[in-house]
């Protein structure tokens, strides 16, 4: 196990990107989270 | 943010006059943001083709043909929510003395509790303030926090049976009272399971969580961890500080080694004094916090199974779908008193756990008040009306609606007011680069849990 905190050389894509990039996706907010538990996903299954 | 994040476009000024977009330099090879703060639209773009970018193309008709769509979308997010979840301290008690805690020694000592009929009473109240504005298909959520919740278990548990059809349940816990009885009863019942742990060995690790009497209580954690191998709905939590920046990366090879699905690597909050001399500076967490990212990646890609960085996940999505966001802490205003609230166990209402223990931050009872009435009390208004554009430097920072100038109570205890940053501008900062240079290279998905855009609709992909 390493113990480096070190940024390390991130991995570069191999080939060229677009030139331009953009993302957006949109859904109804359903935000209830703070920072003090995680809170992902949407349901545990029992 | 500071100015450092503006880039100057090469050979010219910062924007064209009518350019809605600001250059970000995410210290990427090939790419620049553009980002359109006020909507959190942007765009990265090849340094080669900022300028006719800028002057026209898909992502300027993209913007132009959406940004009254979007504007809404963020005007909903930030400012019409309605609370679906509660942070229920049932004890105000806990066995440990954890260096950093939010919660006063004094309360955490000897502090109140609640009873089983009085832990029903609060939930049945809940539970008739929630479907008051709750569709019926989703379930409000109740986390038991603390403090310790387990030293109030019969209680909890009580009440997560009478009520397991009602509210969707977490627990929080330091785990030290997590035995096997317990752990059957919390996954037979779908209950989240929230651990916490500073380090990858009881060294490192018994540094800032200890009991009063100052041992360590990492292998409570560890036999906890093990014993909820394979179940989905358990995460811990590693608080960074100044005594466990250095191991981060053998922590995230220790919590991918134990199977453990999803972790948080949280700053110190600062709202308490105590918490303020461990907190590290802005580029010590953030070099250890990044290192600790880029491992996770290493070993998905080794062993094809991810260790989700839920926080620095929330951050992706807050770029890639802002109101997929679960968590609430890196929005403005933040979700404090408006999508979520906390209970303390006398019936207190604050507007998030982070101000227990500040008594002029109560906006009332759950015992004797209407939610309602509370949810407008001075004290919450003075949370939910925080927002980014009446903070200085905030207001000019296109990355504002990404980071969301967290967190009020450290900003109001530690730097003076509301009004104010919190403790890590710089850390958000670089945050939001590394996000973006994911994005770039196209590896976001490789940090974010399976599933996680269910229920989202595209409303833009350009070169994605």
């Amino acid at each position: 196990m390493s113990n480096s905190t070190t940024v390390k050389t991130e991995a570069q894509p191999e080939t060229r990107r677009p030139d331009v990039i953009a993302i957006r996706k949109t859904c109804d907010a359903e935000g209830t989270g703070l920072s003090h538990y995680v809170l992902m996903d949407k349901q545990v299954k029992r | 943010m500071s100015l450092p994040v503006h880039a100057q476009r090469e050979g010219g000024s910062d924007r064209g006059p009518s350019s809605p977009f600001h250059p970000v330099d995410i210290n990427h090879p090939t790419h620049i943001a553009l980002v359109e703060p006020d909507t959190a639209f942007w765009g990265l773009v090849a340094r080669d083709r900022l300028d006719e970018t800028l002057a026209g193309g898909p992502l300027l008709e993209t913007w132009r043909a959406k940004a009254a769509d979007f504007a809404r979308e963020m005007d909903m997010l930030r400012f019409h929510l309605k609370p679906s979840a509660v942070y229920f301290n049932a004890t105000e008690r806990c066995n440990l003395n954890c260096s950093y805690c939010y919660i006063p020694s004094d309360m955490r000592r000897g502090g109140t509790q609640m009873d089983r009929d009085r832990l029903l009473a609060a939930l049945e109240t809940l539970h008739g303030y929630f479907r008051g504005h709750m569709p019926a298909d989703r379930l409000p959520q109740v986390i038991f926090h603390g403090a310790e919740p387990m030293l109030a278990r019969d209680a909890i548990f009580a009440g997560i049976e009478a009520f397991k059809d009602r509210f969707r349940f977490g627990v929080q816990t330091n785990a030290t009272l997590l035995d096997e009885e317990a752990i059957a009863f919390l996954t037979g019942h779908g209950v989240g399971i929230g651990l916490s742990l500073d380090g990858p060995t009881a060294r490192i690790a018994d540094r800032t969580r200890q009991r009063w009497n100052g041992d360590g209580v990492f292998d409570h954690v560890v036999r906890a961890i093990e014993r909820l191998d394979g179940y989905p709905g358990f995460n811990v939590i590693c608080t960074m500080t100044e005594e466990n920046l250095p191991h981060l990366t053998q922590l995230v090879d220790f919590f991918h080694e134990k199977r453990v699905p999803a972790c948080m690597l949280n700053v110190t909050r600062c709202t308490q004094p105590g918490a303020r001399g461990l907190k590290g500076d802005d580029k010590a967490v953030s070099d250890a916090f990044l290192a600790a990212l880029e491992r996770t990646h290493t070993l998905y890609r080794e062993t094809g199974r991810k260790l989700v960085v839920a926080n620095f996940a929330n951050i992706l999505i807050a770029i890639l779908a802002p109101t997929a966001r679960r968590l609430m802490c890196d929005i403005s205003p933040c979700g404090g008193g408006r999508s979520f609230f906390a209970l303390a166990p006398d019936g207190a209402l604050f507007p998030c756990s982070e101000f227990i223990g500040l008594d002029t931050f109560v906006g009332g009872n759950l015992f004797t008040d209407r939610i309602d009435d509370v949810l407008e009390s001075a004290p919450f208004r003075k949370v939910i009306d925080r927002k980014v554009e009446d903070i200085e430097g905030c207001d000019v920072c296109p990355i504002r609606h990404f980071c969301g100038s967290p967190c009020p109570a450290e900003a109001h205890e530690m730097n003076g007011g509301m009004h104010r940053k919190g403790a890590f501008c710089a850390f958000y900062e670089e945050q939001v680069r590394y996000a973006m240079r994911l994005i770039a290279d196209g590896r976001h998905q490789d940090f974010l849990w399976d599933g996680w855009d269910e229920g989202t609709e595209v409303a833009c992909a350009i070169g994605a």
